[in-house]
């Protein structure tokens, strides 16, 4: 933590809309890592680590790293729970693997292929459902969808916010991914008549508030931050990271004592103290939108804005590039440039301090990556220039 | 009353946790006999104290809706000829921590809203499995009544 670890790479594969893939997921998987090692100046024999997210992620260590050719492994591990809202929680068991000297060089990935494994936009076929479903997917609680649908609904209800604040995260995510040419919906500008005629998927959100389904992988490399400086790339130091949940956040089936607000109060409280930052010092901000209004909820949550005056933050332009005080979703973000269950965030993210950006912040010293608040635990990450 | 969404829909698995609430026709709720408290979804131990010693509970089967949504997209091929259809969270009157999912089946009391009031009715769905069929809570608008409907 404060800067003992860097991000020395970050490769992807193409990503593609799901089902378009023609290299199976974990082919995907490996084309990322690949992409990542080679960025950060490194050969895949340095690898001696790998860490991953997600409890039924398909892509074992064992079978990546015969694939790969990495080195010995030192270290392996996998972030637990929480969907794509603990893909920063990656970052710090890699972080905590170096500063211990477990390992010399992580490669954090995502690999995610929809159109091989199924699609997070259906039901499962299932005739039942069983624990937390059982209460869930008999009543069409059948997709994340409808979840995020009721958790968003109330939240608006409670802080009297209106349809035009979720337009505004889709409009910036599409905006940004104009300039992406690996964004998926490069070349499909959305304007707000748009967004507004688009369908109904579950009310309050039409299409273009649901992240898409994509085939597709990202990567990153960490390692010290001694060893970082003498790499091909400049290093993006780890500056913070935190996560977690509120206590009983983790009740199901909507009974949390903490619903329907994102989670992230004190996620938000032990980043900025790990960091020596606030939210104001922020350049650019990559959030992890499974869906526009969980997005308003992690903005506020973790310190931005209060819930009450979101509508007016995300309004008026304040988070596009280039003129917004805090350009966020840059890449184009999980609804325009893919869903790789958040982590292609990262990459933008630790671009944006190198300078690579498409959607280019001048000057970023910090700039934070935000996972959740849907599923809990969730987790963020502080990008920094200086260690 | 009939099952708000497709007979041949996801129906719940049975454990020993949830039967009660998907066979008794009853709200049936889960109480720490330890400390009290009344916890839903049903779980292995409280989670104020960690007792193990959990007993059923019920409630009256009156509340408000909380939280809904109005799903128009087919989630799966069951489901194309009953979009769109509501789902709605709703948060009981004599256990207001607790929140129940559900469906509003009462197309013509109008759009839903929240904060309305709505009381639990019952659907009894066959179960291939079991010779005893499975009752699922259902929802209607109205003020609270005393014994509940069938
Ligand atoms: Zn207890």
């Amino acid at each position: 933590m404060h800067g003992r670890t860097a991000v020395a790479g970050v490769g992807e594969s193409r990503y593609y809309r799901r089902g378009a893939a023609d290299e199976t997921e974990f082919q995907l998987a490996c084309i990322a890592i690949r992409n990542a090692v080679e960025d950060a100046g490194l050969k895949l024999s340095d690898v001696d680590g790998i860490v991953s997210f997600m409890d039924r992620d398909r892509n074992h260590p064992a079978r990546l790293g015969a694939a790969l050719g990495t080195g010995k492994l030192n270290f392996t591990g996998q972030a637990w729970g929480g969907g794509g809202n603990l893909g920063m929680s990656t970052l710090m068991i890699a972080d905590g693997a170096l500063t211990a000297g477990y390992a010399e060089c992580v490669v954090i990935f995502r690999a995610l292929a929809q159109g091989q494994f199924g699609r997070f936009g259906r039901a499962p076929a299932v005739a039942r459902a069983a624990g937390e479903q059982a209460y869930l997917m008999p009543f069409g609680v059948a997709a994340p969808v409808v979840r995020n649908a009721l958790m968003v609904r109330r939240y608006m209800h409670e802080h009297g916010i209106g349809q035009e604040a979720l337009a505004e995260i889709a409009l910036a995510a599409y905006a940004h991914a104009q300039h992406n040419p690996r964004a998926v919906r490069y070349g499909h500008p959305l304007t707000r008549e748009d967004y507004h005629a688009s369908r109904w998927i579950a009310e309050p959100f039409h299409l273009f508030d649901c992240c898409q389904e994509n085939d597709g992988a990202a990567a990153i490399v960490m390692t010290t931050a001694e060893r970082a400086r003498d790499l091909a790339k400049p290093p993006v130091y780890l500056r913070a990271a935190a996560a977690g949940m509120e206590r009983w956040g983790g009740v199901p089936a909507f009974n949390e004592p903490s619903f329907p607000n994102g989670r992230y109060w004190h996620i938000g409280e032990k980043l900025w103290e790990r960091a020596g930052a606030g939210p104001a010092d922020v350049d650019v901000a990559q959030f992890y939108e499974n869906f526009s209004g969980t997005t308003l909820m992690a903005i506020s949550d973790i310190g931005f804005a209060p819930a009450d005056g979101i509508e007016d933050f995300v309004s008026g332009g304040n988070i596009q590039w280039p003129d917004g005080d805090l350009p966020i979703n840059t890449s184009g973000g999980n609804l325009a440039e893919a869903y790789i269950h958040g982590f292609q965030a990262v990459n933008e993210g630790v671009r944006q301090v190198r300078g690579d950006s498409t959607c280019q912040v001048p000057d970023v010293e910090l700039s934070l990556v935000v996972s959740g608040p849907g599923t809990p635990p969730g987790s963020a990450a502080l990008f920094s220039r200086e260690p | 009353m009939d099952r708000y969404l497709p007979e041949d829909w996801i129906l719940p698995a049975l454990d020993d946790g949830n039967r009660d609430f998907f066979t008794s026709g009853r709200l049936a709720l889960q109480r720490c006999v330890e400390c009290g408290t009344v916890q839903h979804p049903p779980e292995d131990v409280c989670r104020s104290c960690q007792s193990q010693r959990l007993e059923a509970a019920e409630a009256e089967g009156n509340g408000r809706i909380y939280s809904f949504s109005i799903v128009h997209h087919p989630l799966g091929p069951k489901l194309a000829g009953s979009v769109p259809y509501n789902v709605a969270l709703i948060q009981l009157d004599d256990h207001p921590h607790v929140r129940i999912v559900g469906n509003v089946c009462d197309p013509d009391e109008g759009p839903l809203e929240i904060g309305q009031r709505v009381r639990a009715v019952w659907t009894t769905v066959p179960d291939p499995h079991s010779d005893e069929p499975l009752r699922l809570p259902q929802w209607v608008r109205g003020e609270p009544a005393g014994p509940q409907a069938e």
